[in-house]
């Protein structure tokens, strides 16, 4: 696909700038607090700690919805064979949507004064619910938003009789999307009580919801950038749905370990939770099919990194490292600490927001008109930037979060300022340098996805020139499945390291003042796993970009020295991608 | 679980038998949360829980509209910048909480404690009247008062009201309460292995109720500016006074000597000698404009009053007429 099919198509282009900017804004406030875990007197008064990281939260959750909005409004049409039902509804979503985020982002300072603006027994400003900060009437600004969108979804699809497993995957997706939102509008009175339902939004959202959405939106991805047979894919969707349901609906049960609910959950939640990564590697395991269903180069770089950082690091992040501390054995000890911060990062950024800047990649070129002739070394550089800032942050966390654990669990300091943070000091410093890189990504991010299309025609540089000109190595060989099968095998045998870790703290050595078996496996672990993720990561993309080069350098011959590279007309351009459903 | 192109995958059967099973689960889901809060279960409910006639409820209100979550744990669920506060009233008690929450941004020292367990309600509520019997009680206060006394804390001060203290202090005690299942996890290491290895801290109730070396003790020989100053740590008052003219929780101390005050009832006052010692015996008595009454413990019936004048020659001390 070159050129958009349909012009309401184009109303996703403000979601994905939006996405861009608030993306951006969010690791601004994330390299605030780092900053403050430093020096905890920064911004003290000003803008305390809670506020920032209420604006940091919210800020990812709006701008991976923004994206979400634009990736759906983008393939709506596509997926239907015709225009977007209600574009003026889309409009008034897009103003509401800023509206929301601009008046979330001012309420929550009211933190600081202990303002939550009670007015019928509820807090209409803020209420100071982790992930659900947001007051109540911006709650029911954001369910009036959700309701548009799936009346829009809706509207658009064909009858559901003639529903393919895409349709099917949305269509649930943002049903529940606003369906589990209704369980988060209310106070609760019993701390027991109120956990148990901020779960319902929190766990059903990002592994009930936000996942079907992924694996829906990552299926059609791929039918859009490779051709592949959407009946064949709809069928792995369609798996992949099942496994993630009926895993993560008892799954929810871990987050009820130790919130004043019966122990009867830890056995629930220990087993049907460790199923939780199976839909994770399904999905991991096709799009390593089905970037290989043919040996074409990939058309656009940028788009497909994402997409793999996406899968990548939904399986690394929210599979593995989600897996580690599943366990009631091991949850005892990470709960409430940074481990469980490296895994929240990897999983909700790689998962779902690298699939929206993929979707972005894909989508915003096309609407400037550029296709996928614009200059990708940005975008590639953006990655990169992004992928390996990430993933030393969550390294930063997961050794802090060892040392917290440690420390505060079982030497039972409880000195934040005196005896934890002395402790971490090595992970809060190594957490804001990896942060810088992480923001200049996300600041390239911004300001690529601005100006494609705007910059003039790409031009092929030297360094370009050189790279076509260099020989192959071993590092660009096809990728086969059974080497990809033992990148995957790496992964779990460092991430069963890591949950041993974990359970190694119920050693009566370590309660006796002896830390290393936990230490060592930790440290081990994470960056084992971590280090064996950079390096698939840059193993798949140099698999694909030496198929880019072979067809390059093929399509250079009969052509322009100073063609680009991107231009290779060897793109699955022209054909209407959504017209065999 | 794949589907070749053409060939019938029978999706519609499949995905019904899916949600088939789906539904089971969410039966279980179902039968296992009515059995989580049904009352045999015997989980403390807030609405039951009291604190010197303070509400739970309302003190989880307190807690919300401050978003503590954000930056401490309950339940281990928040942003860990802070420690986790589930079972905090159990290891520090009411008194400690009392004292602390008006100047978070500084550790209380044992006087400011002393100071709220004059007060009937809270002496009932923590079970002690003597310091000595509270600390024992709560070796997390012992601890907090040892280690961390009149040192600041990394927590910056909030504009917490006294009601909404006092309902804080009652939801910290509901939830200190709550069966979290074993959940923090309990100490089990051995306190003298720990100790050898030069880990403990605090382990031991005995040791950490001997302040430790170099703690400031009271010294009547002493001339009466340093004797002053040393009594000034010892009760942690500069978790509420700035040394300099900074308005904390209280009014800073720099230049106050001999300045001219606005009272609350609109006349004005000299803050002499005897002003001072006034303010800190009884300090609703001639209460500064822009101080709302009963945030300063009368400390009339705890220091004596040569300990008092001086104090006053140490705020004399830092500047002023």
């Amino acid at each position: 696909m070159i050129r958009i099919e349909y012009q309401t198509q184009r109303l996703s282009m403000r979601f994905f700038i939006l996405m861009a900017v608030l993306f951006l804004l969010q690791t601004g406030f994330g390299l605030l607090l780092a900053a403050q875990h430093l020096d905890p007197t920064l911004l003290a008064g000003t803008l305390n700690f809670n506020v920032v990281r209420a604006e940091h939260t919210n800020l990812a959750i709006l701008w991976v919805l923004s994206g979400f909005i634009g990736t759906i409004l983008f393939v709506g049409p596509l997926l239907s064979n015709r225009e977007l039902a209600a574009p003026w509804l889309i409009k008034f979503l897009f103003y509401a949507l800023v509206g929301v985020t601009l008046w979330n982002m001012g309420t929550q300072a009211l933190a600081q004064k202990g303002v939550a603006g009670w007015f019928m027994g509820q807090p209409m400003l803020q209420e100071g619910l982790e992930y659900l900060e947001a007051g109540r009437i911006a709650d029911v600004v954001i369910l009036i938003g959700f309701a548009i969108l799936c009346y829009v979804v809706i509207r658009t699809f064909p009858p559901i009789s003639k529903w393919n497993e895409i349709h099917w995957g949305l269509g649930l997706g943002v049903t529940a999307l606003t369906a589990m939102w209704v369980f988060g509008l209310f106070f609760v009175e019993r701390l027991d009580l109120q956990e148990y339902f901020r779960w319902y939004v929190v766990h059903y959202w990002v592994e009930g919801v936000w996942e079907v959405i992924h694996i829906s939106l990552v299926g059609f991805m791929v039918v859009l950038m490779f051709n592949a047979d959407i009946k064949a894919v709809g069928f792995a969707v369609f798996w992949g749905v099942v496994l993630v349901w009926l895993s993560g609906l008892l799954g929810n049960a871990h987050h009820y370990f130790w919130v004043g609910t019966p122990e009867f959950w830890q056995f629930w939640g220990s087993l049907f939770s460790a199923l939780e990564p199976l839909p994770l590697i399904f999905c991991f395991w096709h799009i390593y099919l089905d970037s290989n269903l043919d040996r074409k180069p990939i058309a656009n770089m940028p788009a497909f990194a994402f997409l793999l950082g996406s899968v990548v690091m939904e399986q690394v992040g929210a599979g593995i490292l989600g897996f580690s501390m599943t366990f009631a054995l091991s949850n005892a000890w990470s709960h409430g600490t940074w481990i469980t911060m490296a895994h929240g990062h990897m999983a909700l950024f790689g998962t779902f927001g690298m699939l929206s800047l993929a979707a972005a990649y894909y989508a915003v070129p096309i609407m400037r008109g550029v296709g996928v002739n614009f200059d990708q070394r940005l975008g590639k550089l953006a990655f990169w930037l992004t992928f390996t800032g990430m993933l030393g942050m969550v390294f930063a966390f997961a050794i802090g979060g060892t040392v917290q654990v440690y420390v505060y669990r079982v030497l039972q300091r409880d000195w934040f300022g005196g005896d934890i943070a002395p402790a971490m000091m090595f992970a809060k410093a190594l957490a804001p340098i990896f942060g810088v890189v992480f923001l200049a990504g996300v600041g390239l991010i911004a300001y690529d996805l601005l100006t494609i299309g705007h910059r003039g025609e790409p031009r092929t540089s030297a360094t370009d020139l050189e790279t076509l000109t260099r020989p192959r190595g071993e590092w660009s060989l096809p990728l086969s499945g059974w080497e990809a099968g033992v990148w995957l095998l790496g992964m779990w045998i460092f991430g069963a390291i890591i949950t041993i870790g974990l359970f190694s703290f119920n050693l009566s050595t370590v309660h006796k003042g002896d830390p290393t078996i936990p230490y060592i496996m930790g440290g081990v672990g994470y960056t084992g796993l971590l280090l064996v993720t950079v390096l698939f990561v840059l193993r798949f993309l140099r698999s694909l970009e030496a198929r880019e080069r072979g067809g390059v350098v093929a399509a250079l011959a009969p052509h322009a020295p100073s063609e680009p590279p991107s231009a290779a007309p060897t793109v699955d351009d022209g054909v209407p991608v959504g017209a065999e459903a | 679980m794949t589907c070749a192109p053409g060939k019938p995958c029978w999706e519609g059967f499949k995905r019904r038998r899916a949600l088939g099973l789906l539904g089971l689960m969410f039966l279980i889901f179902v039968g296992l949360s009515i059995a989580s809060f049904l009352p045999s279960r015997g989980q403390v409910v807030p609405i039951d829980v009291e604190y010197a006639g303070y509400s739970a409820v309302r003190g989880k209100r307190i807690f919300q509209a401050y978003n503590c979550m954000g930056c401490h744990t309950i339940v281990g669920n928040g942003a860990y910048f802070g420690p986790d506060l589930t079972k905090l009233y159990n290891k520090v008690g009411p008194a400690w909480i009392e004292a602390f929450l008006p100047s978070a941004g500084g550790w209380p020292a044992s006087g400011a404690v002393m100071v709220k367990l004059l007060d009937e309600e809270i002496a009932a509520e923590a079970g002690a009247r003597t310091i000595d019997e509270y600390l024992s009680l709560y070796p997390g206060a012992a601890e907090r008062i040892n280690r961390r006394g009149s040192k600041p804390t990394m927590m910056p001060n909030l504009p917490l009201s006294r009601d909404e203290i006092g309902h804080l202090i009652a939801f910290l005690k509901y939830t200190s309460e709550m069966n979290t299942e074993g959940w923090p996890p309990e100490p089990r290491g051995d306190d003298a292995a720990l100790a050898l290895a030069g880990l403990a801290g605090g382990g031991g109730q005995q040791a950490a109720i001997a302040p430790p070396p170099g703690f400031p003790t009271d010294d009547p020989s002493l001339p009466p500016v340093e004797r002053g100053a040393n009594l000034v740590k010892m009760y942690g008052c500069v978790a509420c006074h700035a040394l300099d003219g900074t308005k904390l929780v209280g009014p800073g101390w720099g230049g106050l000597h001999g300045s001219e005050v606005k009272l609350a009832d609109g006349s004005t006052i000299t803050a002499d000698e005897a002003y001072l010692s006034r303010s800190i015996m009884e300090p609703d008595v001639h209460l500064v404009e822009g101080f709302p009454p009963g945030s300063m413990p009368a400390f009339g019936t705890i220091l004596k009053p040569d300990q008092v004048s001086s104090i006053v020659a140490y705020i004399s001390s830092l500047g002023g007429n």
